[in-house]
């Protein structure tokens, strides 16, 4: 067991309220996610950056990449290295899609996604079995298997070329993808909707058998939970939403690339989740922004950005020993116990 | 795909038993080079995932000390010695902070030091590849043994690399040395109440899983080519032997390569345009088969 | 009341976060336009293992830059260069290039790229119309296709099927004087390999068709062990090779083909040998290698050639490399486009570049041309000779025959459906 699960299994088990007061939380989430979307989408017309708003649509395909992940790391205690393969298959098969057929957007939109879903419940099904570091391998194992198939068929995918020509952006409902803001605001509307999506599922009973799972699998299989299906279906719903990341960040770069689906992806979602912290719903988002901001910076100036990013995350590991989040919370957590008991 | 090729070569004798001594080959190369990585594994319960900068380190080292002193064994020992110290320091400073943490934990801590032994390779030697060279005594022509071609320089390295695994296993099963690290292993508390120091002990095992490492880059060094970032295609490979193989377990690791080995060898005359992918594939084949590995126990 | 919700930050919290944080971003992205001097961006690997390609691009252009603000920069505006690291990564390859242009105000843009950062920056280049000289992609398809044309787009790199004519036929006629009929190919697994090695058998065996390609090997990129490819070559027992393996790969698999003796058993013609990073770095380095030239100081072996060479590596301390001729031809050709347009803009210096030919060391004939039909470079020099272990390297060039080139390339585009 790990230090993490070792922790939370101390604590009691929390179950799941399904009540009045719960529903007024759903609302608030709703309002939040609209208020959220009311602020990005005046960017545009605050600033007249094109950079900014280029930085909040990769915000946007890592952030809900990230997030995705933690529910499988975060929320049901599943550490898996291959993640990033769904990133990758989201934004190969909508880039295929929309180059190959004569598809609209939304369609390919759902095609994508059920070809992501068909691909993650096979592939969940023989990797949830495992248990933790083993699941890690297993997860690693196959998205390196899917990143040699693409470089394997350049007839089909490319090759280590990618996906070249550009993916065409068909207009629909009015919508033009290869207006920028237009672009910019669909993908703040993606990124509001998965997030509150994703928020309704960890804030559901589903999401706090998931809590459970966690913290004492055991335990739940006793009282009566199917583990492995509540695993696999984890599994699968954040398979979807990693691909709607890949889907984005397809449509920034107007192509898709093998590096879409190399472990370095699976890696900078680790890191995010680790920067940003795993304990709360928006710790991924905070380390999505963090990570880029120092991507961003760095690069522009020192072509050594390995030691300085090495000595960011040692800071991170060995300093603050969690997530950027995470700490807040805590000292926040802190600061009122202090003011409590005075 | 080219199947035809495939079966061509198993029927034909000669080149049956010239695939399967490069097989071989292939896969005691690997073994050396991953040997480290189990070990550490196997008595530390944690995934050196800077196991490939430090071959780096050992090839870089053998390769400034031979263009230095022009001696080759000297070469292997700075390789060698130099990692074990590096190791060591690496381990009681910083690794040992992340024991009991998460996995992920100690894989971002690996991860970052990797990112900056890199950038210090290219700033102390620079980004450019660079190259060791043959040392005269092994620029001999390659050996005819059983009907398969075989370099006297790949001689050494499986010498070194049969060695290390005799020395290992027998090491750890039979001699009290072996014993103490064995019960540390499975029990530190224990251990450390007997009086025993496993601060030094666990310090002791680190080093000599690096220096594994960097003898192995310092081996490899007169047939390849040197650049920061070397380490992380071996790093790789290591890991999908050690899986495979079992964590912790040096016959394990030892079966594992030479199967990877084999595959390779024969993989490139059937299917040499996914040789790579036939690997994971056969990764994924026995994690779902044994997920502990060929030869791994359950860890605790 | 009892909270049963796992802690987690306050929703006002959340929201001040937020809106702090989009506040904070707005910050440090204003677009900076200055009118004195003209930015050109530049998006290039400066790390991992190709960071050669970055490094000596940059260093060329550079040398370049200096002597052109010396003359008085582009129409009289001083040239500031901004050069980034992509990493080799497609997707930062495109961010640094849109960034480059909407933050920093670039105004053109030298694509040092490689592969598929090359593709994604052209792309940015479809995308926001700025002036993008490709300087080291030698995919043909980059511009022999077509869908990939766009008006503002162009390439000074050397591609790879001209590479390929002049190389067949070369090893043609060697293959015909020394009855070389049965070859091997090992090339590395990705596009630039597996099409330069398709178009170089093609060639050959359309010039000495009775040559038979018996065996092919292809290593991953950056494989380091080599064992299963040499084995698998020997056994096959061909009479010559051709490799088209790089840089460190190149190297690596020359020092472990040496300990299988290999070269003895066969005439080897590795196309990327001449180049001095190679030359340079290998230590037991067999005689009479064939290469094609990737830049060599004495070919062409003009005064200017190699002043030129000279000059970057007295202020380099490090030879050039092919990357580093291509990146100064952009710039070159820059100048001269800047100079007859009068004028820094970038859809003027595009113009003025369409069918440009400008003086060049290292053209053919002293000369380079950007073709106009499909803007991509043509008349530079190119020639296979034999490899000594010592300066000058390649001591007998034979030049390739542009007019042979340039029917053959058309020939390959119809072939294709390019043309």
């Amino acid at each position: 067991m790990t230090e993490l699960q070792a922790e939370r299994a101390t604590k009691t088990l929390t179950t799941p309220r399904d009540d009045a007061a719960s529903k007024g939380w759903r609302y608030l989430d709703v309002l939040i996610a609209l208020a959220a979307f009311a602020v990005l989408a005046s960017l545009p017309f605050l600033s007249s950056s094109k950079a900014l708003l280029d930085f909040v649509i990769r915000c946007s395909a890592y952030g809900l990449f990230a997030t995705s992940l933690n529910l499988l790391v975060g929320y049901t205690g599943l550490t898996s290295f291959g993640h990033g393969m769904f990133f990758g298959l989201g934004a190969y098969s909508f880039g295929l899609i929309m180059q190959r057929t004569g598809a609209s957007i939304p369609l390919a939109f759902v095609a994508t996604l059920a070809i992501t879903a068909i691909v993650a419940t096979v592939i969940g099904a023989i990797c949830v079995r495992l248990k933790e570091i083993y699941f890690a391998f297993v997860t690693l194992a196959f998205q390196m298997l899917i990143y040699s198939t693409i470089l394997s068929w350049p007839s089909f995918t490319g090759g280590d070329q990618g996906l070249r020509g550009g993916i065409p952006r068909p207009v629909f409902i009015g919508i033009d993808l290869s207006n920028h803001v237009q672009l910019y605001l669909f993908s703040c509307a993606l990124l509001v909707l998965g997030l509150l999506a994703m928020r309704q599922i960890v804030q559901s009973p589903f999401g706090y058998t998931l809590r459970m799972i966690r913290d004492n699998a055991k335990r739940a299989a006793f009282i009566g939970i199917h583990v492995w299906r509540a695993k696999l279906a984890i599994f699968v719903m954040a398979a979807l939403f990693a691909a709607i990341g890949g889907m984005v960040m397809a449509l920034f770069v107007s192509g898709a690339y093998p590096e879409f689906a190399y472990w370095t992806i699976s890696g900078e979602g680790i890191f995010i989740n680790m920067l940003g912290g795993v304990t709360t719903f928006l710790g991924p988002m905070v380390g999505t922004v963090l990570l880029l901001i120092l991507n961003d910076t760095v690069t522009r100036f020192t072509d050594y950005h390995g030691i300085v990013l090495g000595i960011v995350i040692l800071f991170f590991a060995l300093g603050l020993r969690k997530g950027l989040m995470d700490f807040v919370v805590d000292w926040a957590k802190q600061r009122r116990e202090k003011g409590g008991s005075a | 795909m080219d199947l035809d090729a495939l079966a061509g070569c198993l029927a034909s004798s000669a080149c049956l038993v010239t695939q399967t001594t490069s097989g071989l080959i292939i896969g005691m190369l690997l073994f050396l080079v991953a040997v480290g990585l189990t070990l550490i594994f196997g008595v530390l319960k944690v995934v050196n995932f800077t196991h490939g900068a430090f071959y780096m380190f050992g090839a870089y080292f053998a390769m400034t000390s031979y263009q230095a002193t022009g001696s080759f064994v000297l070469a292997i020992v700075c390789g060698a010695a130099g990692t074990a110290i590096l190791g060591l320091i690496f381990e009681r400073v910083f690794m040992s902070r992340v024991y009991g943490a998460n996995v992920l934990m100690q894989l971002l801590v690996c991860y970052a030091f990797v990112l900056i032994f890199d950038d210090v390779v290219r700033l102390v030697w620079g980004p450019e590849f660079k190259s060791m060279g043959m040392p005269a005594a092994f620029q001999v022509m390659p050996l005819f043994i059983a009907g398969g071609v075989v370099p006297p320089y790949y001689l050494l390295l499986i010498g070194v690399a049969l060695a290390a695994a005799i020395v290992l296993g027998v090491g750890l099963a039979r001699t009290r040395l072996g014993k103490v690290i064995r019960a540390a292993a499975d029990n530190p508390g224990m251990v450390s109440a007997l009086g025993i120091n496993t601060g030094a002990l666990y310090g002791a095992v680190f080093a000599l899983g690096c220096m594994l490492a960097g003898l192995a880059g310092a081996l490899a060094a007169p047939v390849r080519s040197l650049t920061p970032g070397m380490g992380f295609s071996v790093l790789i490979e290591s890991f999908i032997v050690t899986v495979i193989g079992g964590m912790g377990s040096i016959s394990g690791a030892l079966i594992g390569a030479l199967l990877l080995g084999l595959i390779r060898s024969f993989g490139s005359q059937g299917f040499p345009l996914f040789t790579d992918g036939l690997m994971y594939l056969f990764m994924v084949i026995v994690l779902v088969a044994r997920p502990t590995g060929l030869f791994g126990k359950e860890v605790a | 009341m009892t909270r049963t919700r796992t802690p987690g930050i306050s929703r006002r919290s959340s929201l001040m976060i937020m809106g702090g944080g989009a506040l904070a971003l707005s910050a440090p992205w204003v677009a900076r336009a200055e009118a004195k001097t003209v930015k050109i961006g530049m998006p290039t690997i400066l790390s991992g293992r190709v960071a050669q390609l970055g490094t000596s691009s940059r260093n060329a252009v550079m040398l370049e830059v200096d002597k052109i603000n010396a003359a008085g920069g582009l129409a009289g505006r001083q040239i500031e260069m901004v050069i980034r690291d992509s990493k080799g990564q497609p997707q930062e390859a495109a961010r640094v290039a849109r960034d480059l242009v909407n933050t920093d105000g670039c105004e053109l843009l030298i694509d040092a790229e490689a592969s598929s950062g090359a593709f994604a920056v052209h792309e940015v280049a479809r995308d926001l119309g700025v002036l993008c000289i490709h300087t080291n992609s030698e995919t043909s398809s980059l511009t022999a296709d077509p869908k990939q044309h766009i008006p503002n787009a162009f390439r000074t790199a050397r591609q790879g099927v001209h590479d390929s004519i002049v190389g067949g036929s070369y090893a043609a006629t060697i293959a015909k004087a020394k009855g070389l009929k049965k070859w091997a190919t090992c090339s590395p697994d990705y596009a630039y390999g597996r099409d330069t090695t398709a178009e170089y058998s093609f060639y050959l065996k359309r010039f000495s068709p009775d040559v038979e390609i018996i065996s092919e090997s292809w290593p991953k990129l950056f494989q380091p062990d080599y064992t299963e490819v040499v084995t698998k070559i020997l056994q096959a027992k061909p009479q010559a090779l051709y490799t088209c393996l790089w840089g460190g790969d190149l190297t690596s698999y020359i020092d472990q083909a040496n300990i299988y003796a290999m070269f003895g058993q066969m005439e080897v013609f590795a196309v990327n040998m001449a180049d001095y990073t190679a030359l340079t770095v290998v230590k037991n380095l067999p005689k009479g290698i064939h290469s094609g030239n990737r830049y060599i100081k004495t070919f062409p072996a003009t005064p200017d050639n190699a002043a030129w060479g000279d000059a970057y590596k007295a202020k380099y301390n490090e030879y050039p490399t092919n990357w580093s001729w291509e990146n100064a031809t952009a710039m070159m050709l820059l100048a001269e486009a800047s100079k007859k347009a009068n004028s820094a803009d970038g859809k003027k210096i595009a113009e003025a570049l369409r069918g440009l030919t400008i003086k060049c060391p290292f053209g053919a004939d002293g000369t380079v041309t950007m073709r106009a039909e499909d803007q991509t470079l043509i008349g530079y020099a190119i020639g296979w000779g034999t490899t000594i272990p010592q300066e000058p390297y390649v001591p007998n060039v034979q030049a390739g025959d542009w007019k042979t080139i340039l029917a053959l390339e058309a020939e390959w585009k119809k072939d294709k459906g390019y043309a």
